[in-house]
């Protein structure tokens, strides 16, 4: 069947299935080894801080804790789609179902006494010690954080982070800086041990590697045909952000490098046959990435950059300033910045992976991580000349997400994409 | 090609012809066109039960209009939210296409599209080529104009294609909101309970959908609307050009639109030898 307008888009929708990577193995036995130690008896096991996922990690590398990331957990429900089967027991504990689906899962998997984390021998999530927040990404952060303090009379400390900076001055990373080493003196109490500030150097240097490592794959797919896209990139995310400043996420990441540089040598694509790139600002749609990746995969069709994916690259991070340097790399994270910031950022991504086109999830239940709602779409197309959609969805409320309205949407913006070009190069022949 | 509605190709001394499906949520619809683009045959159904026995019905109704055999049919284009229930298909295009190019089959020229049909309203820019440049749709809460039309002449106990009388008898409308399809359907029961006559909800109904799709914006001079809630309910036309102060135009037929550009799309493709 011809698929018109779109040259062959969807003509065989086995042909386009999207390529498996086989640092997967590596992957899966990296993320294994993490969680199983996080299910260590407690004899012996160093004491658990709970950190959110831009948080500052470093530091309690740095003092040894055995660090969880439930941001991570909750994409864990919402990928095994059964985020909605919890969030109801977490809204009737008086959380809107408007806020952050993230924090209403992991909560109701917690009430319902389940956690995925039982496939690598845990019964719960670890309990923790102490809770460390950084409000660089929202407020719900630190809200999820205090509901399992209370719970555990546990301190919940953080960063109360500045937002929407234009741009990020000396006094916005003293401020930061001043709060990060407040929290020092209550880690060290929970700990039992003083910071040691070699360790933190080292923490901080590691920490750097994996981000420079995990930038560098993404890289790749700026080369054409990419070698990874990024639902891909999605998933092999994970030891970024729960082993950042461990060695074990540089090992991974060195693996998967050279995987994807022998693609870019060898011409494998992510997306056989691959015609248009797409740029996709915003969170996933951690219950229909399969979905998706298929979805576009059909129409030739490489989401081959993105915010999401990118958030995790600190390349402030630096071992002879550590604190400092954490302090910049939270203030200049992408989601801590206003309108303008963001705008240059998407702008120069387009221009470096060479995109045909935008994409924006509005993500229902994480305004903070939508940039749709205040017209920046409109504002991008029109500057730099790329068509944009819209996808109406949530992270991992699934209720907010129309299978139908997404494929349509979709396809139509494929259809359009695909139209333009053959236009521009009718124009160009002409 | 060869197809549920037969495989033979046209006999040489019958001019081509094409058929074209728009199989939507509330209606699904035919048309037989000539390779000249001139329409020969249409038909339109209800959606229930099977995609595929609404397609068949359809078919052979549009095809006993046009006088003409299924074997004469040089291609089925398919289009709508049920494109692929289209038994025989021989292309299928997205709805934002097949409407831009039925629309400027009719107009010839670039224009602003606005089409309403029963599932989501959508706003297409028309290029000088019957190309779609752009498509906007309305907001996910804003979707489900033909169920919101269903539940209000029900509440209003009229069956739906007399709401647009009751709406031209209105001398106001009723405030109905248009942020969600479940709130403004909430809302035509409490403007009953408050004594809003049946003709304001009616009219205020029309202005509920209109105001889904004037937030669209890019509303650009000429504009035309096409679509089954246009052929049923012109009040929402009319609706458009109070709230967007646009001077806004059907296309004719409007409902069968989106199946006049898939069969136009069939008579573009190149045909097997």
């Amino acid at each position: 069947m011809n698929h018109d307008g779109m040259a062959g888009y969807g003509e065989d929708r086995q042909a386009g299935r999207p390529a498996g990577l086989r640092s997967a193995e590596a992957l899966r036995d990296t993320m294994g080894a993490y969680y199983r130690t996080l299910g260590e008896g407690s004899g012996g096991r160093p004491p658990v801080a709970w950190c959110s996922s831009v948080g500052p990690v470093e530091l309690l590398r740095a003092l040894g804790f055995a660090v969880f990331f439930p941001e991570n957990h909750a994409a864990m429900l919402g990928a095994a789609r059964s985020a909605n089967r919890y969030m109801p027991l977490a809204h009737a504990q008086g959380y809107s179902q408007d806020v952050c689906s993230y924090l209403t899962s992991d909560i109701g998997a917690y009430l319902a006494g389940e956690t995925p984390l039982s496939a690598f021998g845990l019964t719960s999530v670890p309990r923790a010690d102490v809770l460390v927040f950084n409000t660089n990404q929202c407020r719900d952060v630190r809200d999820w954080f205090e509901w399992y303090g209370r719970r555990w009379d546990a301190p919940v400390i953080g960063v109360r982070s500045p937002r929407s900076i234009e741009q990020v001055t000396d006094g916005d990373v003293d401020a930061v800086a001043k709060q990060i080493e407040a929290l020092i003196p209550t880690l060290e109490a929970v700990a039992g041990e003083r910071l040691d500030g070699s360790r933190l150097a080292l923490a901080v240097a590691a920490a750097r590697e994996c981000s420079d490592l995990w930038g560098a794959c993404l890289g790749t797919a700026a080369a054409r045909p990419a070698p990874l896209t990024f639902f891909d990139g999605t998933i092999h995310m994970g030891p970024a952000v729960v082993l950042r400043g461990m060695e074990e996420a540089c090992a991974y990441y060195r693996t998967l490098l050279a995987e994807l540089q022998q693609r870019v040598v060898e011409g494998v694509a992510a997306v056989p046959g691959e015609s248009l790139r797409l740029y996709w600002d915003g969170m996933p749609v951690w219950g229909r990435l399969r979905a998706l990746a298929t979805t576009f995969a059909e129409f030739r069709t490489s989401v081959v950059a993105s915010t999401y994916c990118n958030s995790w690259i600190f390349s402030d991070l630096d071992a002879g300033d550590p604190i400092r340097s954490m302090a910049r790399a939270s203030l200049n994270l992408f989601i801590a910045r206003s309108e303008a910031p963001k705008e240059q950022y998407i702008e120069r991504m387009a221009g470096q992976f060479g995109v045909d086109g935008l994409i924006f999830h509005d993500c229902r239940t994480c305004p903070n991580n939508s940039n749709t709602r205040y017209a920046m779409p409109q504002r991008l197309s029109s500057r730099l000349g790329l068509p944009s959609l819209v996808l109406d969805g949530d992270v991992n409320d699934l209720r907010c997400y129309s299978d139908e309205q997404g494929r349509t949407n979709i396809e139509g913006f494929v259809e359009q994409l695909a139209d333009a070009r053959a236009a521009r190069r009718q124009a160009v022949g002409g | 090609m060869s197809t549920t509605w037969g495989t033979a190709r046209p006999p040489a001394d019958a001019g081509v012809i094409a058929a074209g499906v728009d199989a939507g949520t509330e209606c699904v619809k035919a048309v037989i066109v000539s390779a000249e683009g001139r329409l020969l045959g249409r038909a339109v159904v209800p959606a229930r039960g099977y995609f595929q026995a609404c397609v068949y019905e359809v078919l052979v109704a549009a095809l006993d209009e046009a006088q003409r055999a299924e074997g004469e049919l040089a291609g089925i284009g398919a289009t709508g939210f049920a494109m692929d229930c289209v038994p025989g298909a021989t292309l299928t295009a997205t709805e934002a296409a097949c409407h831009a190019l039925g629309a400027f089959h009719h107009v010839g020229e670039r224009m602003t599209l606005v089409n309403i049909g029963g599932r989501d309203p959508h706003l297409i820019q028309v290029d000088t080529d019957g190309r779609r440049v752009e498509a906007r749709n309305v907001r996910r809460c804003a979707v489900g104009v033909g169920s919101f039309l269903m539940f209000t002449a029900r509440h209003l106990d009229v069956i739906p294609t007399r709401l647009q009388e009751l709406a031209s008898a209105a001398e106001r409308p009723a405030a109905v909101s248009s942020y969600c399809s479940v709130f403004s359907a909430t809302g035509i029961l409490e403007r009953l309970r408050e004594g809003s006559t049946r003709e304001e909800i009616a009219l205020g109904c029309m202005h509920s959908i209109a105001e889904r799709i004037v937030e669209l914006g890019g509303f650009e001079d000429p504009v035309y609307v096409c679509g089954g809630v246009v052929e049923y309910f012109p009040g929402v036309m009319r609706a458009l050009e109070t709230l967007s102060g646009k001077v806004v135009r059907p296309i004719p037929d409007p409902i069968f639109t989106g199946a006049l550009g898939a069969a136009l799309k069939v008579l573009q493709t190149p045909q097997e030898a």
